[in-house]
Order: structure tokens, then sequence, then C-alpha cells
């Protein structure tokens, strides 16, 4: 049940007309229960007419209605469940609107991005590692691409994700993911700072990268470019004092120079998810062993030593024909073992 | 006096007889059409005229009216002219003694009194040789399609005179000899695989899709040798039949195509540019239609370079005729039925800059550009494409040491290997190549173990296939284990057939 309190702090943040800054100074300024009051003398200056304080509370009433109309729930800062960690960051989120598994905001969480376009053994080993750690951590990321749905796809059908996203709940960005969207509402938990109806804007990416920095306890970056957006999210971990993890590549791969940029300025490397278990002190949780046969395993090892080869230069180290590589690269492939990224090359992941 | 000579006039692929009436009498001179002759028709009165004149031959000035019957149908085009010639000299009399009751007459004049070669002769001559006609005058330039129809008396004329003094019996003309069918008598031109480096991917897929009889997609950045590798689907397909030869060399004929040899020999092999309408793909035209790009690929290949730069009307209109193998034009003139039975070879880049996955260059495409891209190839089209595959962007040197590339012939060896399994297999189902199967041929010829029938199960959890992938797998799956000998359909074929679904994995 909302208090009364929570629903003048609510309305007072739904206001667009006033700033970030605005909002706090009013939080601060005067006590809760004398907010409408104080809104209906601001609403003269700030909305050009003026509001009598029961028709503030009329349409704060009627604003609360609508969100639980759709579903949705607000946090202010006052909720129980209000993450308490995102409090403590600069500029914490005064509301986060959501919908989905409520109960998830209690659990430790840990944030894995990457950028739009990834390649395919990052992707691979990105879903295997968001799919194992999810069983320790509730996943945080976002919706794009490439990185972000990698971890959706690992962490989802266990259940253990946030998606926080760049515009309000009724929208959908990217439009192509409306349907892992409306799977994540109803599998995980998604969030948003924003409006419900609120476009995604320019900087609406920057804001919510703080808030994924924020929630967790530390970030895995799967892949980044020079100037990819996944970085802006681990340099507002380290600004928050959370823990950057990375993806190590190939030197040289454009694809990769954010991730490696990142390990020579101290990130931890991680190859694997026990990298990151490790580092919190938790044991790996079992998986099962996948059955081989002794080609699959003899081509799987060559696999391992090559890193990205293509398929017919292994048809050749193993001595057999190129489409009988094919055949067993395919088998390795649905087994969850390699992965064909352009050109026909492979790797095992 | 009244002349009656037979011509023939072209309705689609058929030829169609039309009696040519000439009636030449008294009265004040004048010279009359009538039997729906369109304007090319109307035209010969004064290229008769004048072919009359310059062959010492007499025109006559009397009242003369001709008619073309039966007068319902549109006559179109030049072929009419030597009919109506012959008709007006019977009919004032210059040609007593002639027997010209049963010949067919056939081909454009000059002006000097020449015959030139007309359009679609072929499907002619098999018309009227069913309805039962076997005397035949036809230009002499067409005289190398004409050998082919066994069973006939044609006489290749090169001019008027000629014919006149064939049929006044002072200098006849021999008729011609059959010929007999070579096929690739052309030879099989520049293109062979042996001249294509490396591809090991590629080359197998195209083994396969002619195998199979199979589409194929190939995919990867700019200057890869896509194209190149196309050029040599022909020369691993089966060679043709006569039977093929002919029903091509009709199309081709009417189409006015038609090359040197006087019949198609090789397969057709067709590159529309992606400029192409819907109606040149399909086939169409005013009166008269006219078959269309699918229809001179027909027995051969439809080659579609750069697939998404191509209206998405015109590949959408491709779906029905890949199904059926003939396209039905209908338009005010009539309807008319081609056949399309071909297979489609289609090329594309992975992005809009071409450097998706690529290893050296960096793609500067957004995700949504790229979707976009993808996108203009629709689903159900996709779905007709069994086989997809990506081209390699590697100097093919740098993989694997220099190793004697299989040619052509080689690779035709095992494919005519496949295609008698398969016509062995489907002697009574009406089919004739796996990828023809239906759903109930897939049940009867190819069942899968329990192994295999798993591994299609985690190949769709693995890798998100789409459910209609499913049966494009297993048809592909029935090609490698026929190009292997097999029986039946091992995992590893399972496994092979799924390396070759690009564009399933993705959505």
């Amino acid at each position: 049940m909302i208090t009364q309190e929570e629903r003048a702090y609510l309305w007072l943040c739904a206001c667009s007309r006033l700033e970030y800054r605005e909002k706090v100074a009013l939080l601060r300024a005067a006590p809760l229960a004398e907010l409408f009051p104080r809104l209906a003398e601001l609403s003269r200056s700030v909305l050009g007419r003026e509001i009598a304080a029961e028709g503030c509370e009329r349409a704060a009433d009627g604003f609360v209605r609508s969100l639980e109309e759709k579903g949705y729930f607000a946090l202010t800062l006052l909720s129980d469940d209000y993450p308490e960690q995102l409090k403590h960051i600069p500029s914490p989120p005064l509301v986060l609107y959501g919908t989905g598994n409520r109960a998830l905001l209690r659990e430790r969480m840990f944030c894995i991005v990457g950028s739009r376009i990834i390649p395919a053994w990052a992707e691979k080993t990105g879903r295997r590692i968001a799919e194992q750690l999810s069983r320790r951590f509730v996943i945080v990321t976002g919706l794009a691409e490439g990185g972000d749905l990698a971890a959706v796809e690992g962490a989802l059908p266990g259940g253990n994700l946030i998606s926080v996203l760049p515009c309000g709940l009724d929208e959908c960005y990217p439009a192509a993911h409306a349907s892992v969207k409306e799977k994540i509402k109803r599998g995980g938990l998604l969030l948003s700072e924003l409006l419900p109806g609120e476009q995604t804007r320019k900087y609406s990416f920057h804001a919510r990268n703080r808030i994924l920095a924020g929630l967790c306890e530390g970030v895995l970056v799967l892949s980044a470019g020079k100037k990819s957006g996944a970085l802006i999210t681990a340099y507002s971990a380290l600004d928050c004092g959370r823990d950057v993890f990375a993806l190590p590549h190939n030197a040289g791969a454009s694809s990769g120079e954010g991730c490696n940029e990142l390990i020579k300025k101290g990130a931890a490397l991680v190859t694997e998810a026990q990298d990151i278990l490790d580092w919190y002190g938790m044991e790996a949780p079992a998986s099962a062993e996948i059955a081989l046969t002794a080609e699959e395993q003899r081509i799987l090892e060559l696999l391992r030593a090559e890193g990205e080869i293509h398929f017919a230069a292994l048809a050749e180290r193993a001595g057999i024909k190129p489409f009988e590589a094919s055949a067993v690269l395919s088998a390795l492939e649905i087994k969850g073992l390699a992965v064909k990224s352009g050109g026909n090359k492979y790797s095992a992941v | 006096m009244i002349a009656k000579i037979i011509c023939y006039a072209l309705n689609g692929l058929e030829g169609v007889p039309v009696e040519v009436e000439t009636d030449v009498n008294k009265g004040v001179p004048s010279y009359d059409m009538v039997g729906l002759p369109d304007a090319a028709v109307k035209e010969s009165k004064e290229r008769v005229r004048s072919a009359l004149k310059n062959s010492g031959l007499l025109f006559p000035m009397n009242r003369i009216t001709i008619n073309f019957a039966p007068a319902d149908i549109k006559k179109e085009g030049a072929s009419f002219d030597l009919a109506v010639a012959i008709s007006l000299l019977k009919a004032s009399e210059q040609l007593v003694g002639a027997d010209v009751g049963d010949i067919v007459f056939l081909g454009e004049l000059a002006l000097n009194g020449d015959l030139r070669p007309i359009n679609g002769l072929l499907p002619i001559l098999i018309s009227a040789k069913g309805h039962g006609f076997t005397r035949f005058i036809v230009p002499a330039g067409n005289e190398k399609e004409a050998r082919y129809l066994g069973g006939a008396e044609i006489y290749p004329a090169d001019s008027l005179t000629e014919v006149v003094k064939h049929l006044l019996g002072e200098r006849p003309i021999l008729p011609l000899e059959t010929a007999e069918f070579v096929p690739n008598a052309g030879g099989t031109g520049s293109a062979d695989l042996k001249f294509v480096k490396g591809q090991p991917m590629a080359r197998r897929a195209l083994e396969i899709a002619v195998a199979g009889g199979h589409n194929l997609l190939m995919s990867g950045p700019p200057g890869t040798g896509k194209t190149m590798l196309a050029r040599c689907l022909p020369t691993i397909m089966p060679d043709l039949t006569f039977e093929e030869a002919l029903e091509i060399t009709k199309i081709h004929s009417v189409a006015g195509v038609l090359g040197e040899e006087g019949i198609v020999t090789e397969r057709p092999f067709r590159t529309p540019h992606h400029t192409a309408t819907t109606v040149s793909m399909c086939g169409g035209g005013n009166k008269i239609v006219h078959p269309g790009e699918i229809s001179l690929a027909h027995g051969g290949v439809l080659f579609l370079d750069e697939l998404p730069e191509y209206k998405r009307s015109t590949l959408e209109a491709l779906r029905q005729p890949l199904e059926d193998g003939k396209i039905t034009v209908s338009r005010a003139g009539g309807t008319f039925t081609f056949p399309a039975r071909f297979m489609l070879c289609a090329s594309m880049n992975p992005c809009p800059c071409g450097n998706y996955g690529s290893s050296e260059r960096t793609c500067s495409c957004t995700p949504a550009e790229i979707r976009r891209y993808r996108k203009k190839i629709s689903g159900p089209l996709l779905d007709r494409i069994d086989l997809q595959v990506e081209v390699d962007d590697i100097h093919y040197d740098e993989l694997v040491s220099s190793e004697q590339q299989e040619s052509s012939a080689d690779v035709k060896a095992r494919v005519d290997l496949a295609r008698r399994i398969q016509r062995a297999r489907f002697a009574e189902c009406g089919i004739h190549t796996n990828a023809e199967m239906g759903e109930r041929e897939i049940a009867r010829f190819c069942v899968l173990d329990k192994e295999g029938d798993g591994i299609l199960r985690s190949a769709f959890e693995r890798m998100h296939l789409s459910a209609r992938a499913r049966s494009r797998i297993i048809k592909v799956a029935r090609t490698i284990a026929d190009l292997d000998g097999s029986e039946d359909i091992q995992p590893r074929h399972v496994f092979e057939a799924v390396s070759y679904r690009l564009y399933d994995k993705i959505g």
C-alpha cells in the first residue's frame, strides 16, 4: 500500500517541468506531509495556472492508479525494497518504475554488458557465463542486441534477470526486441527510471548505464570497441566503487579494444564464470557433463589449441575432408562447445 | 481466283494454324487485309509488294482481299509475309501446277525478296507436326533450329525466288537432314570449378544443391567470387536430354534469344539485373505474352546477384513458380502457361557495407541496418532456399597447402550418381529430386533414427532454428546421404545439413 507521503513524492517526480536538482531540493526542504500544499503553491510558477492542494492530490491518485492498472510498481527512495546499494551512487534515481518479479531486488546483483556488434565467440561465452552466474547472482543488463541479449538469453531461463530500459516501461527500445521484453516481464524484472510513456533520448543511455552500475556488485564487459557504450557502464561502475571484469580479445581486433584497455587499466580478466565466482569466494554450481564421440573430442582439442580457425584449415590439421569437418563442427556447435563466427571460422567456447 | 495457304501464329509456346486466303478479283485496284492483323502484319502489304516486284514477279493490279482465318485470334509479327506472297502468286495464277495445299510457309520478307529468319520457329514446327503437317518452307536463317525436328520435310530457302522455283519444280531445294542432338556441343565455356581457388564450403554446397535440386544462397563480402562460383553451376548439372533441350529451345526461340547453334545444348544460366521488373521476370506483354527470365532459366539456373537489391514484389512473385515449376500469365489477350522449373541461386552481402563477419575489415553498419537489409528477403522466400552458405573472404593459400582443385567433370560424376539414386527412388512419385519432396515423401523416404531425431531436436534448441527449417534440413541431409551412397540418413549427414543453415539462426 502506498502512503500519502509516497503519493506526493511520486507525483512530484512525475512532474516533467522540474529538474532533478529542483526535485531533490523540494524533497529536502519540506516534510513530505506538507508536500501537496507546497506543490499547489508551486503550480502557479511552474505550470502557469493555480491548482489547489486537493486537485494535486486527485491528480496524484489518478497517476498512481494508472500505474497499478498497467501492472507497474514504483519504488521511491522511501520504499523498503529500493536497493540499498543504489542509494549511494551520485544522483540516484528518485523513482524506479518496474514490472515483473519484484523479489529479485533483494538479491545480490551482477551486471553483464557488451557492445551491440559482438564477435560470435564472445556472445556464446557471455551467454554461458550469464547462465552460470545467474545461479548465484541476479544478472542485470539492458535490452539491446549483442552483449545485452547474450546476458538475457543466458539468465532468463533461470528467472534471475533484471533488465533496465533506456525508455519508459510502455516503450521498447530497440523496437525489434518487443518479444524479448515481454518474456523478461513474465520471467524476470524490468526497471526504468523514466515515466512509462517516455521515449528514448540520446542521453537516456548514459543515465541508464549509471543505474546498471549502481545496482550491481561488479560489471563484466563482454565486448567493447574504443568508444562503446559498454565502457560508460564500466567507468560509472568504477565511480561507484564496483568491481570491473572484462573478457580478453585478440590484440588488434577493433571489437575488443575497449575490453583490452580495461584489462590494461586493472580490470580483472575473465574467461569463465568461475573467475568471477572465485573473486567473490563462491562455489561453482555443478554442470552436466556433455557426451562426445572420439572424433568430436579430437576436433575439439584441435580447436582449443588453435583459437579461431577456418574449418578447412582445421580439416587439414585433422587429416579429414572439409565437409567431414563441417559435420563434426556442427555437432560441437549443437552441443554448445564451439561457435561459428563470420567467414566460416569456428572457435571453441 | 481464290488461294488458300497455311501459315502459323504463335500463342504462348504453342503454334496455331492460320489460313491465308487471297481473292484477286476484277474491279478498282485495291489491297485490303482482314482477320485481325496487327500493325506488323498490315505492313506486310508493302513488303510483299516490293518483294514480288524485285523478284521479277508480277504484283496484280486488281482488287485484292486477304483474309486471315480464324478471324477471331490476333495475328502479330512478320512471319506471315511469305504466306501472303505465295497466296498472292497463287491467286494471280503465277504458280500454275504447283502443289501448295499442305505446305506450311513461314518467313519474313525483305524488300529485295530475301527471306529473313523468324522467332519461335521450333515451337511452330513442333505444333504443326502435331497437327499433321509434314512439309515446311522456312527461312534459311532458321535452318539450324529446324534441323532438330525429325520426321518432316523441311525446305530452307534464302529468297522468294528460290521458293517459287522450288514450287514450280524448276530448281528443287533439298530437304534438311535431321541433326543428331549432342549435349554441350559448344563446349563448357570458360567456367570450371578447377579454376575456383579454395572455397571448400561453397564448392560443397554447389555440389549438394545440384545433386538434390536445392536452391542456394551465398553470402559473403563483395569480390569474393560468388558470381564465379554460380557460373560453375551449369557445368556440374546433368547433361540435357533431347526432350529437355527441345522444351528449352522452344522457350528461347519464342523469346528470340536462341543462339547460333539453333538448339540449346547447355543448361541456361540467366542473370537478370536487380532493376528487373516483375513482368520481365515472370513474363508478360501487351497482346502476345512473352516468357520472362524465370522461363528462360527453365532447366537451368536463375542467378540473382545482390538478392536484397531486387524489388520485394519481384522476389515475392518467384515464390509460386518455385513451387509449381511453371508460371501462368493472364493478360487481356489470353492466358499463357510457361514452364519455369529452374534452380535459384542467389548471392548477397552479409550487411549493407559488406564487411559483417569479416576478420580484416570492420563493419560500419548498425544492428538495425543489418536487420533491415536482411528483412528485405521474406521468410517465405528464404523458406524455399534449402542451402545457405557463407563464402570465404580470405586468401586460401594462407589456410591450406597447395592442393589440386577438383574439376567440374569430377563433381558432375558424383552428381550424376546421386541423381540416379533419386530417379530410382522417386520412380513412382512423379517427382525427380529430393528438393521436390513433400511432407508425404519425407515421411516415407527420410526416416531418421532415434539419434538423428535427437540431433535435430537439440539443434533447434541450441541454434534457435526456425520451425520451418526442419523439413529443409532433412531434405538436404537426404541429398548428402545420397552423395555418400548411403541408404539411410546418418547422424553425420544431419550434422552437415545443419551447417548450411545460415539465416535460420537469426531471429
